[in-house]
């Protein structure tokens, strides 16, 4: 017999007994606006846990050393959380992009991650602050996973992110390029977190989105900042090995054409981010000349 | 695609804590017959629908509430934005079990006793309805916009409407609705 039952557990230690009998495929499902998109058949047999009014699943904790946030956090409370915009504002700003008003008030960070979209905003700003997740796996043990090693499975429940506290640098900003400004699937985005003290870069993380089918660190780019300092040879430096990561990542790609040109641009459009300087300062226009 | 409950063990587990997940007051009674308890505009409603049915389907052609416009099924299109707890939403992206113990209010939840509220006498006004399908998914989007940000710039209704698709108007005429709107209620709050 083919049949899908639904449920709304109150809290985790109900879901918890509920997983432990439960026989049949299990699928979560918190904003949905991944799960219902038209088209896309749901599961037909099962268990549907919905997740999204589960007490404590949706919570920013950032004033312990790491920040912690947990799996049914919505979009907009990511992008409305003063502690965690003062302390990480990169993934502040990559959730005030994501989407529409409309999705951003249903769409969770563990949706996100679940959903593992090559374009999923949040994730280059997890990946490179090296987030680490808190899983629920389906025989119910605990288990904590870097977010790259994660692998979606049916019964395997995200229930926090964990950014570490060495992970979350002093300076981040998250840019992204679309067909449109508003409610846009990224065609290209990067996340910076660095060092910058005194014109110069220290340590540097950064990682890109919708360049392959998982968000990915950008070794290349990273070199090319850290420890020097912030002058117009460094940005040419900069630029050039971004060209170089585009080229490795989608060799042969209808789209690697203009994303070697448009990586520059957002490149530095980080870089004045996390600078605090105008992108039309002449710093910019000497290093693209 | 048939969906429905299984007479097994699971599903009893699954309606006990159903039951449990009723914000502890426990009156919403098992959904899983189909008649599922919502709170739409201020009443309480029963709903005979699947509990995976979208919400946007279930307000519409169950509670004829026929504001709610279901477009896209994508979150694209924003016409069957509704409130859901003062938030707008996708209703099409919301399965209707999950919308129990939540306050769900659409364009007919807006209405005075009689005629228009002032939101919709503003697109009337300024010429911001044509064909109409938009509408209401617009009214709520800028209704919750107003409701957290009373005096919202260009940048900051447009922003909030972006997740509205009007292929008619061309968007002047519905932010300068908005605007319009949003000036007379202040001036409404200081004349208190």
């Amino acid at each position: 017999m083919s049949a899908l039952s639904v449920v709304a557990p109150p809290d985790l230690s109900t879901l918890r007994s509920l997983l432990a009998g439960a026989a049949t495929p299990v699928h979560f499902l918190a904003g949905g606006t991944d799960l219902l998109i038209a088209g896309c058949p749901l599961p037909d047999t099962g268990l549907l846990v919905d997740l999204s009014r589960m007490d404590g699943m949706a919570h920013i904790a950032t004033e312990g050393a790491d920040i912690r946030i947990r799996a049914a956090t919505t979009v907009v409370m990511l992008a409305d959380h003063c502690g965690l915009r003062a302390r990480f504002p990169a993934l502040s700003e990559a959730a005030a992009q994501c989407g529409s008003v409309q999705i951003r008030n249903r769409a969770t960070i563990g949706g996100n991650i679940a959903n593992a979209s090559p374009g999923a905003d949040l994730l280059p700003v997890l990946l490179a602050a090296g987030a680490r997740l808190c899983l629920l796996e389906p025989g119910g043990e605990w288990n904590v996973v870097a977010i790259l090693d994660f692998a979606p499975a049916p019964g395997r429940l995200i229930v926090e992110v964990i950014l570490p506290n060495a992970g979350i640098l002093p300076r981040s900003a998250f840019v992204k390029l679309g067909v449109r400004q508003d409610l846009t699937i990224s065609r290209l985005s990067l996340a910076l977190l660095a060092e910058l003290q005194d014109g110069r870069f220290g340590v540097v993380r950064l990682a890109a989105g919708a360049i392959g089918p998982k968000p990915r660190r950008l070794p290349h780019a990273e070199s090319a900042l850290e420890g020097r300092r912030l002058e117009p040879g460094t940005l040419r430096d900069f630029l050039s090995s971004l060209v170089v990561e585009v080229d490795n990542a989608i060799a042969g790609r209808a789209s690697q054409l203009y994303k070697r040109r448009a990586i520059a641009g957002l490149g530095l459009d980080l870089i004045a981010r996390i600078s605090g300087m105008n992108p039309r300062h002449e710093l910019f226009e000497e290093a693209l000349a | 695609m048939v969906i429905f409950w299984a007479n097994t063990e699971l599903a009893r587990n699954a309606r006990a804590s159903l039951r449990l997940s009723a914000g502890g007051t426990g009156s919403d009674g098992d959904v899983g017959e189909g008649a599922i308890s919502l709170n739409v505009n201020g009443d309480s409603r029963e709903c005979a629908a699947p509990p995976t049915m979208r919400l946007s389907a279930a307000l519409r052609d169950i509670l004829n509430l026929t504001s709610v416009k279901e477009g896209c099924c994508e979150g694209e299109c924003g016409a069957c934005t509704i409130l859901l707890d003062g938030k707008p939403v996708n209703s099409c992206l919301v399965m209707v079990f999950q919308a129990r113990g939540s306050e769900i209010i659409t364009v007919e939840g807006l209405l005075p006793e009689t005629g228009l509220n002032s939101l919709q006498q503003a697109f009337l006004d300024e010429g911001a309805v044509q064909c109409g399908y938009c509408t209401p998914g617009m009214v709520m989007a800028a209704e919750g916009l107003l409701r957290i940000n009373p005096n919202p710039d260009e940048v900051d209704i447009r922003h909030a409407l972006a997740g509205n698709i009007c292929r008619c108007t061309g968007f002047e005429t519905i932010v300068r609705a908005v605007s319009v709107e949003a000036a007379a209620r202040r001036e409404m709050e200081a004349g208190r």
